[in-house]
């Protein structure tokens, strides 16, 4: 008698969990799972759309021999992309992270910097930001009036990333604009720091540069690989880089479309792998802070 | 004696000018004035090159052509020009599309806030079966791209005869999925990871239902993370370009996203005809821009206090 009562709240408590997560899990059914399958299963087919009826025709992988055999294509757009994000994502962690460090400081005018800082998450829409791009309005413009853009035009010279640098430069402001999330991140992670820790280094006698190398940075390098993670995904995904014109090319078949979009996310998944074991062998290396942490993300 | 006040003199001397430079250098580097002003060079600095294109673009709008045309006007125009203002006014429907825009991103905001709620919940304190390939699929439909998906969304839309309809932008929002749904979802989950244990048992002995607990305990303790995520999801939702000019090719009562690129396919084409100079076509650009990003700007300004401080509690990171 007890022993079924028993069971019976488990099996209740898993039911209530159940139905909280059904709506989700609907969801998932109809707004992720179908169209990714129906996607992959367009890839291999040749999509007819006749009057009143939609034909399927098997063709194999003809589309991905295609895209990665012979057509230059992706090529052409996709390695100055990945050599782009090979920059731009050191540079907002640095910047971001160096802007949440001086924020911490107890400053007077601390409220209005912090809000003007995160602005960009807010009016960074795609319209607006191709058009500061078209417009030439991204660039920094004391490179030009001091002369120095056409010193590093000539060192640049035309090599493989002479192009993806030049573009970087000329819209460095936009590239800073894509930091305030990360900014968000490593504020509220700098705040999981105990003050503790500090008051010790201080009554040890370390100076504030030994403090931030050897309390600070060990401390927030959970929310550097977090940082990294999400500008990863937040670069890849942003609807105005150039592979995703090729994806929506309506000249193209339905068909040729999604075998270029399952290349495109195999190869973020490639990447964030190689984020992840790289997170994986710094988190290893990294000495074991002293206070308790939680990752959950 | 004589000697005995000078050492006096000598010591007082010394302690005064250690006082100054510790008001100038501080104790340590943090505190000194040096470093205070040194972090306001920086501050504002940064903040320069940060809101330049911003500062452009306002002072762009404002300009006649005239103003844009003399190559020594570069920030302060002649005149207030508003005409520019005008025809992007004029050009966009603004009243119309912004009212749709304003619709679609807070009913979009508000089922995201219930929806992912609840999701969040389950996975940061339920118990149910496949939680952790649950959890998991997340992670996984945070990192796929749009563009992955939507050509089947859209047939599948179509199928459903929503395909043109204001409601393709809401409904996924409904499930917690739309934009960065998943995001919003991991935002809850941590900010119920922090919260007592001790609130579930108490509620466990009074023998009440989790969704009676949920409804009248958990969710309004929620509310930093409401807030973050209404925040976020109206943005975003307002922000999309892309969702709404895919789902939303033909139809013709659009929100402001998709006016945009309707304005800006116009424009071209008179400044390919001839019947436009660039300059002005820019200015309108920008004016048109202005008047996207005014509406969650005016949001952010009056809440951004609210709201970064609970980011700070929702244990985003934690």
């Amino acid at each position: 008698m007890m022993k079924a009562r028993r069971w019976k709240a488990s099996t209740v408590r898993k039911l209530e969990g159940t139905l909280f997560i059904l709506p989700w899990a609907v969801g998932f059914l109809i707004f992720l799972a179908f169209p990714l399958v129906f996607s992959l299963y367009l890839s291999f087919h040749n999509l007819k759309v006749l009057p009143g009826q939609k034909i399927y025709e098997y063709v194999g992988l003809k589309h991905y021999k295609e895209i990665l055999l012979n057509s230059s294509e992706l090529y052409d757009s996709l390695i100055p992309f990945f050599q782009e994000s090979l920059m731009m994502i050191p540079i907002i962690l640095f910047f971001s992270f160096l802007i949440s460090i001086l924020l911490h400081q107890p400053l007077k005018g601390r409220a209005i910097f912090r809000m003007l800082f995160f602005l960009p998450v807010i009016f960074s829409t795609g319209y607006v930001l191709t058009e500061f791009v078209n417009q030439g309005e991204g660039s920094l413009g004391f490179l030009e009036q001091s002369g120095a853009g056409a010193v590093l035009d000539g060192w640049l010279g035309t090599g493989a990333w002479a192009g993806p640098i030049r573009s970087i430069i000329g819209k460095f402001v936009l590239v800073l604009w894509f930091s305030g999330v990360q900014i968000l991140i490593f504020l509220a992670g700098r705040q999981t720091i105990g003050r503790s820790a500090y008051e010790a280094a201080r009554i040890d006698g370390a100076s504030g540069w030994e403090t931030f190398w050897k309390i600070t940075l060990p401390a927030m390098v959970p929310f550097i690989m977090l940082n990294l993670v999400y500008t990863v995904v937040d670069l890849f995904t942003f609807p105005f880089n150039p592979i995703i014109w090729l994806i929506n090319d309506n000249l193209r078949s339905y068909g040729y479309n999604s075998a270029m979009a399952w290349i495109y996310f195999a190869m973020i998944v490639a990447f964030l792998m190689l984020v992840a074991a790289l997170a994986w062998l710094v988190g290893r290396s990294a000495r074991k802070p002293v206070y308790k942490r939680r990752i959950g993300a | 004696m004589i000697g005995k006040t000078m050492v006096n003199r000598v010591r007082a001397a010394r302690e005064h000018a250690k006082l100054g430079r510790r008001l100038v250098l501080g104790r340590t580097a943090e505190e000194g004035l040096l470093f205070k002003l040194f972090l306001y060079f920086v501050f504002l600095s940064i903040t320069y090159i940060y809101l330049h294109p911003l500062l452009k673009m306002v002072v762009k709008m404002l300009m006649n052509a005239r103003d844009l045309m003399d190559p020594t006007v570069t920030w302060i125009p002649t005149v207030l020009y508003w005409g520019n203002l005008e025809v992007a006014w004029n050009a966009l429907r603004y009243l119309e599309s912004a009212s749709i825009s304003l619709s679609v991103a807070l009913l979009a905001a508000g089922l995201h806030v219930l929806s992912c709620g609840l999701a969040g919940y389950a996975l940061a304190r339920l118990e149910f079966p496949f939680k952790r390939t649950v959890f998991a699929l997340l992670l996984v439909s945070f990192i796929i791209p749009p563009q992955v998906i939507v050509l089947p969304t859209i047939m599948a839309f179509q199928a459903l005869g929503l395909d043109g309809s204001l409601a393709s932008l809401v409904i996924p929002a409904a499930f917690g999925f739309g934009t960065k749904g998943s995001l919003f979802i991991i935002i809850y989950r941590q900010f119920f990871l922090t919260q007592p244990k001790e609130l579930e048992e108490a509620a466990k002995i009074d023998g009440a239902t989790a969704f009676r607990f949920y409804t009248k305990v958990m969710f309004p303790l929620a509310k930093p993370a409401m807030i973050v995520v209404f925040l976020f999801s109206f943005v975003w939702t307002w922000n999309d370009t892309y969702l709404p000019r895919m789902f939303l090719a033909a139809a013709e009562h659009v929100p402001l996203a998709v006016k945009l690129s309707r304005m800006d396919q116009e424009l071209e084409f008179f400044v390919k005809s001839a019947q436009l100079p660039v300059y002005l076509m820019e200015s309108i650009k920008m004016a048109a821009g202005f008047l996207a990003i005014l509406p969650p700007l005016l949001i952010y300004l009056f809440t951004q206090r609210y709201f970064v401080e609970s980011v700070e509690r929702t244990g985003l990171v934690e």
